[in-house]
């Protein structure tokens, strides 16, 4: 069973063509990694995927429902957290969580209770009260992850999550990602850092709007004799 | 919840909150005090060349009046020059020679009125006094002797306002200017702040339906302007002693109505501007400008060319501050400003369909 099938998914903006006839599937649990240059056009397909956009032609199915006649079953479905920190600063950590948390119509209850395991697990119990705004951005980074993930959706997108964040809070980021894979949880990620893509079970690179390779991260380098993904993206776009 | 967070934000944001309900107050004061065009105790001459019973009742009427204040009584045309030059005066008045006699024998009695013009507003405000006072003189005149002359019969009627007293016009049009600033700019930016933030895009990609975005945007800034609205009517009862004549609950919900226009004209703004700051030149540029100049406030809109006439009916202040006059110094009631009303509701429904449908074309 496939979490994401996109079939000749297009977006046109007039005369340019944003996302072309992208095709690709990514099972349940799944990590994958959606790399490309800025401009690739990977943040609109993840629009698209998230019904924020409708498609020029071609679909795709997001938990099983149809992005153009089901948008709003995929957004119970889905959770998201993008590049830019989306938490509203001048809310505490818990009221940020409470906010996107209701929204998604978690009882009272239950709610409270998911959001301190949430915090427990970030180790940022103490923090519960304090301002968004003040506290460093690794932290509402995984935040943002843990409140992107709160409603239990069952696929998570995560346009370039750990852009701007130290090595180490990277590391302690993915882990949370495999966490959430090991439930269940199907994650759709792009990302500027090759090493981060070493870490996702599929990959694939996008350029001018097209995926021009997939495979595991293995696969890709074998395919182009190099060593690590650093090396396939350097070798793919000096082609 | 929406609505809880945007009470959250404005709470947390101290500077704005004390801004947006002080500013208000300040407003008043400063509108009321300072650009009241009402004249007091303006400095005269007097040339009496009768110097009777008559034209001295007249004399006194006019300084009894509070308008006026007789500094010189001059003898010639000449003396009333140098009055002009080194006394200060605003005006002149000459009663003719034997004025007690004309007035009981002549049909018309003709008295010389000159102006210091340098001063356009304040000559022709005190022109409209002094035939104010002549006329009411001439009326009790005529009342004494009991037959009817038509001596001064300069018929200026001067209805709902006196006094012509400018602060009845002035508080319609701040209230209105406050509403328009404060819940036209302050949900504008709001709205584009989530948009520079990205949290509007978290917004969109939840289930939440876009209409409560709007609304929960909406009524947090609607209650804040309600609260100046508030303070406005009290300022201007208590301070300028401005009536109101129609029913309060009637000027209250016209208010609301007007506040939810505003609102949902900042919404549409900031739904087709990018950031805060395109937001705030929008609401200035679009809606702060032709509000101040466009909606009969400061500048009279019938003698404004046609072009510009037509071009106010766009833009709901016009209709508000017919409305509100209507409210306050008339004393219409809901059928009188039924239409009024209609029409800010009319916009605010579309402006908040227009900007749902544009809330996520830039996302």
């Amino acid at each position: 069973m496939y979490s994401i099938e996109a079939n000749q998914l297009t977006k046109q903006f007039g005369d340019f063509t944003a996302v072309d006839h992208i095709c690709f599937e990514v099972r349940e649990g799944e990590i994958f990694g959606f790399l490309g240059a800025n401009g690739a056009g990977k943040t609109t397909a993840i629009k698209m995927m998230s019904g924020l956009l409708l498609p020029t032609s071609g679909t795709a199915m997001i938990a099983g429902y149809d992005i153009r006649t089901q948008s709003k079953l995929i957004k119970r479905n889905i959770g998201y957290m993008s590049q830019k920190f989306s938490l509203y600063g001048d809310l505490t950590v818990f009221e940020n969580m409470q906010l996107f948390g209701t929204i998604y119509k978690i009882p009272r209850k239950e709610l409270k209770e998911r959001i301190m395991d949430s915090l427990r697990e970030l180790d940022m119990e103490k923090q519960a009260n304090t301002l968004v705004d003040s506290i460093p951005l690794g932290w509402k980074q995984k935040l943002a992850f843990a409140t992107a993930i709160l409603h239990r959706p069952k696929i998570v997108f995560l346009d370039e999550p750990t852009s701007g964040v130290d090595p180490i809070v990277r590391r302690e980021f993915w882990k949370l990602i495999y966490l959430a894979a090991s439930k269940g949880v199907t994650i759709l990620v792009t990302t500027h850092y090759m090493d981060e893509a070493e870490y996702c079970n599929r990959i694939s690179i996008m350029a001018e709007g097209q995926i021009k390779l997939i495979g595991t991260p293995g696969e890709l380098k074998q395919q182009m004799g190099v060593d690590t993904i650093n090396d396939v993206f350097v070798k793919f776009v000096k082609r | 919840m929406i609505l809880k967070k945007e009470f959250i934000h404005i709470i947390r944001d101290t500077i704005t909150l004390s801004l947006v309900l002080a500013m208000p107050i300040a407003l008043v004061l400063l509108f009321g005090f300072t650009i009241s065009t009402d004249i007091r105790n303006a400095k005269i001459s007097v040339l009496d060349q009768s110097m009777d019973t008559q034209s001295k009742a007249l004399v006194d009427r006019l300084s009894a009046s509070g308008y006026f204040q007789v500094v010189s009584y001059p003898n010639n045309e000449l003396e009333i020059d140098n009055d002009f030059k080194n006394k200060d005066i605003k005006l002149a008045l000459i009663i003719p020679p034997n004025f007690e006699e004309s007035l009981s024998k002549e049909s018309t009695v003709t008295l010389q009125v000159i102006n210091d013009v340098s001063d356009l507003n304040v000559a022709s405000i005190l022109n409209n006094y002094v035939r104010a006072v002549v006329q009411g003189y001439a009326s009790d005149y005529n009342d004494q002797i009991t037959k009817s002359t038509s001596s001064f019969d300069i018929t200026v009627k001067m209805l709902y306002n006196p006094e012509s007293n400018s602060v009845y016009m002035f508080v319609p049009g701040i209230i209105t200017l406050i509403m328009v600033l404060v819940t036209a700019l302050l949900s504008s930016i709001t709205l584009a702040r989530e948009k520079e933030t990205g949290t509007m895009r978290m917004l969109l990609i939840t289930p939440v339906k876009k209409l409560y975005i709007i609304i929960g945007k909406v009524i947090p800034y609607m209650i804040i302007s309600f609260i100046s609205t508030i303070a406005i009517l009290v300022i201007s009862v208590t301070v300028f002693k401005m009536p109101i004549n129609g029913s309060l609950l009637m000027l209250l919900f016209l208010c609301i109505i007007f506040m939810l226009t505003a609102a949902s004209f900042g919404m549409l703004i900031s739904s087709i501007s990018r950031t805060q700051v395109d937001a705030m030149m929008i609401t200035m540029m679009g809606l702060f400008l032709p509000t101040v100049l466009l909606s009969g406030f400061l500048f009279p809109l019938n003698s404004m060319p046609m072009v510009f006439q037509v071009l106010a009916n766009i833009f709901p202040a016009k209709w508000f501050i017919m409305a509100i006059k209507d409210v306050m110094i008339k004393g219409s009631g809901f059928f009188d400003i039924w239409l009024y009303l209609a029409i800010l509701f009319g916009m605010a429904v579309v402006f908040i369909i227009f900007s749902i449908s544009r809330l996520d074309k830039r996302n």
